[in-house]
C-alpha cells in the first residue's frame, strides 16, 4: 500500500516533468522555427519560399546560394567593416563607461548629484530628433563616411554607466584602501584591482554592445557610403535590390546572423550570470 | 612627514581625479545625448532644410504638426503600439517561470528563447516578411488549422499590418524580458517558497503571493523599458512596411526620420521630435510617480 502510493507519486512526478516539456517545446518552435525555416530556404536554391505546402525541412542541400551571394556581395568586406565597428564599439564603450561610472560609485565630490540627475534625465527625455542633430554634429567634426563617426555617438550610454556604477558599488571598500596603502595611483587601482572584480558586469556590457554594434543598420546607412556598410546595412540594401531572389537573401541573412548566434552561445554562461548581477540593484 | 604629504596630496586630487575619469565619457554624452536635446529646441523654430535660406518661423512648425494628418496618424499608431506592453510582460513572466527549473535541456530552451533578441531586426524583418506574405508559411499553418479561411497579406492589409508588426516586435523582445525576469526569479529565496509549500500553499498561490510581489521591481523596470521601445519603434517598420499601406503603420519615429532624411526638413523634423519627447516624458513621469507609490526602485 505504502509502496504503491510512493510509486504513484514518482509516476506523477515523472509525468509532471514531461508535461513541462510540451509548452517548452512549443515556445522553442515559435522562437527558433523561423530561423530553421530560413536555413532550409537558403540551402535549397531554386525552391520558392512561397511554396505550398512550405518546406520546413530541406529535401536537398546545396550551397549554391551561399557561393553566389558571397561572390556578388563581397561579404568579406562587409564582415570586416562590421568587425571593426563592433570591436571599437565594444572596447571603448567598456573603457569609457566604466571610467565614467567609477567616480560616481566610489568618490565623494561636489557636483556628483548634479551629474546623477542629468544622467537620469536622459533616460526620461529620449532624443527622438537626435538623429538629425547628431548627423549635423558628425558632419561638423568631419567624420562623415568614417568608422569613428559610426561608433562615437553610441559609445557612452547612460544604461551602461549605471550598470557599471552598480557593479563598482558592490566591491568592498577595503580593496581600494589596500591599494592606496600600497601607494597605487587611482588609475592603477581602477584598472588592476577594480576592473577584475566586475567581470560579470563587463561581460553583460560587452555582449549588449556587441549585439548593438553588430546589428545596427540605420546610423551606418546615414553616415557611411555603401562600400563601408556593416553587414546589417548591406543586408537591408540587398533585400531592397533583390527582393525577388529569395535564395540569395536567405543565404545573406544566415551569413549575417550566424556569427552573433555563435558568440551568444559561447558567452551564454557569463551573460546569464552577469545579467542577474546587473539587474539586482 | 612625507607620509602626511602624500595623504594630503591624494585627498586634494580626488575631485580632480573624479573629473579626469569622467571627462571623456561626459564629453561624449554631452555631445551626442544632451546636445541633440538642447539644439533641437531652437532648430524646431526655424525652417532649416537643405534648400532655401534658414529663418526663424516662430510656432509655424508646431501649428503645421497639429494639422498634419500623417503626423497625427503616426502619433496614434505609436500610442496604439503600447498595447503590446502588457502582453510582453505576461508572456515573458510565464516563460521565465517555465525555464526557472533544473531539468535536462533547460539551458537549450533558455538559449532558444533568447536567440531572436541577439539577431538583427533587419534579418528578423526579412524572415517574418516572407512568413507573413499571402503565400507564406503563416497563412499555410492558419489555413490548415482553420483559424482563417482565406489568405491574408498580413503586412499590407490595412486592417492587420500594424498588428502584424506588433507581433514581430513582441516575438523579438520576449527573450530579453524573460531573461530579466529569470534573474528576478532566481533572486527569490527558495526557503521562502518551501516554507509556504509546507504550510500547504498551492503552486498558484506561491506564484501569486510570493513570486509576483518579489518580482515587482523587475516588472517596473521591464514595463518602463518596453514602453519606451514601443513608443520609439522604428527598425521593423522601416524595413517591413515603411509606414504603409497608406499611413496605417506610420509610427512617430519613422515620420520624424522621413521628415529629416527623406524630405530634409530638419526644422520641422526637430519640432516633431520635441512634441514626441514631451509625450514620452509625460508617460515616464506618470510611471515614476506610480512606481513611487509602490515604493520600488530599479537603481
Amino acid at each position: 500500500m505504502d509502496k504503491a502510493m510512493k510509486n504513484r507519486k514518482v509516476l506523477k512526478a515523472i509525468q509532471n516533468k514531461f508535461l513541462i516539456y510540451i509548452p517548452l517545446t512549443l515556445f522553442a518552435l515559435l522562437m527558433m522555427g523561423p530561423f530553421l525555416w530560413l536555413l532550409s530556404v537558403s540551402l535549397m536554391p531554386g525552391k520558392n519560399v512561397f511554396a505550398f505546402p512550405p518546406a520546413i525541412f530541406p529535401t536537398f542541400i546545396d550551397f549554391k546560394n551561399y557561393v553566389d551571394v558571397w561572390r556578388y556581395m563581397d561579404f568579406l568586406k562587409y564582415i570586416w567593416n562590421t568587425v571593426i565597428i563592433t570591436f571599437f564599439g565594444v572596447v571603448f564603450s567598456i573603457l569609457l563607461c566604466s571610467l565614467t561610472a567609477y567616480p560616481l560609485a566610489i568618490f565623494k565630490f561636489k557636483g556628483k548629484n548634479i551629474i546623477f540627475v542629468a544622467l537620469i534625465a536622459t533616460m526620461i527625455i529620449p532624443a527622438a530628433a537626435g538623429l538629425v542633430v547628431n548627423y549635423l554634429t558628425i558632419n561638423k567634426l568631419g567624420l562623415i563616411n568614417t568608422f569613428t563617426g559610426v561608433v562615437l555617438p553610441s559609445l557612452v550610454t547612460v544604461f551602461n554607466v549605471f550598470l557599471f556604477r552598480q557593479a563598482f558599488m558592490g566591491i568592498p571598500s577595503d580593496i581600494r584602501d589596500s591599494g592606496k596603502m600600497d601607494g597605487a595611483s587611482e588609475f592603477r587601482i581602477w584598472w588592476q584591482l577594480m576592473m577584475p572584480m566586475i567581470k560579470p558586469a563587463i561581460a553583460v556590457v560587452a555582449l549588449f554592445e556587441f549585439m548593438a554594434s553588430w546589428n545596427s543598420f540605420l546610423w551606418p546607412i546615414i553616415v557611411l557610403n555603401t562600400d563601408k556598410y556593416p553587414l546589417a546595412s548591406a543586408l537591408s540594401t540587398l533585400n531592397g535590390q533583390f527582393s525577388f531572389n529569395f535564395g540569395w537573401i536567405a543565404a545573406g541573412t544566415v551569413i549575417s546572423v550566424l556569427p552573433i548566434i555563435i558568440v551568444f552561445l559561447l558567452t551564454q554562461k557569463y551573460f546569464m550570470e552577469g545579467i542577474s548581477g546587473a539587474i539586482k540593484g | 612627514m612625507k607620509r602626511k604629504r602624500v595623504a594630503k596630496l591624494s585627498r586634494f586630487s580626488e575631485v580632480q581625479t573624479a573629473w579626469l575619469f569622467m571627462g571623456p565619457g561626459l564629453i561624449l554624452l554631452a555631445l551626442f545625448t544632451f546636445w541633440p536635446i538642447i539644439y533641437s529646441v531652437p532648430l524646431a523654430f526655424t525652417n532649416y532644410s537643405v534648400i532655401g535660406e534658414t529663418s526663424f518661423v516662430g510656432f509655424e512648425n508646431f501649428k503645421r504638426a497639429f494639422s498634419d494628418i500623417n503626423f497625427i496618424a503616426s502619433v496614434k499608431n505609436s500610442l496604439l503600439y503600447m498595447i503590446i506592453v502588457p502582453f510582453i510582460q505576461i508572456l515573458s513572466i510565464l516563460m521565465a517561470i517555465l525555464v526557472n527549473r533544473k531539468i535536462a535541456g533547460i539551458k537549450f530552451f533558455r538559449a532558444a528563447f533568447y536567440i531572436p533578441v541577439v539577431t538583427s531586426m533587419v534579418a528578423v524583418s526579412i524572415i517574418w516578411g516572407w512568413l507573413m506574405s499571402s503565400n507564406g508559411v503563416l497563412n499555410y499553418i492558419l489555413l490548415s488549422i482553420g483559424i482563417v479561411n482565406e489568405k491574408i497579406n498580413w503586412l499590407s492589409d490595412k486592417d492587420t499590418a500594424l498588428w502584424a508588426l506588433m507581433f514581430i516586435t513582441l516575438w523579438k523582445g520576449l527573450g530579453y524580458y524573460m531573461m530579466i525576469y529569470l534573474a528576478g526569479l532566481q533572486a527569490v529565496p527558495t526557503d521562502c517558497i518551501e516554507a509556504a509549500k509546507i504550510d500547504g500553499a498551492s503552486n498558484f498561490q506561491v506564484i501569486r503571493k510570493i513570486t509576483i510581489p518579489l518580482l515587482k521591481p523587475y516588472v517596473f523596470f521591464c514595463t518602463l523599458i518596453s514602453l519606451m521601445s514601443a513608443i520609439r519603434v522604428f527598425d521593423e517598420v522601416f524595413v517591413l512596411t515603411s509606414g504603409g499601406p497608406g499611413n496605417e503603420t506610420l509610427t512617430s519615429s519613422l515620420y520624424i526620420y522621413q521628415q529629416g532624411f527623406e524630405v530634409f526638413e530638419f526644422g520641422y523634423s526637430s519640432a516633431l521630435g520635441l512634441i514626441i519627447s514631451f509625450i514620452i516624458m509625460f508617460f515616464s513621469i506618470f510611471i515614476f510617480l506610480f512606481n513611487k507609490k509602490g515604493g520600488v526602485n530599479p537603481y
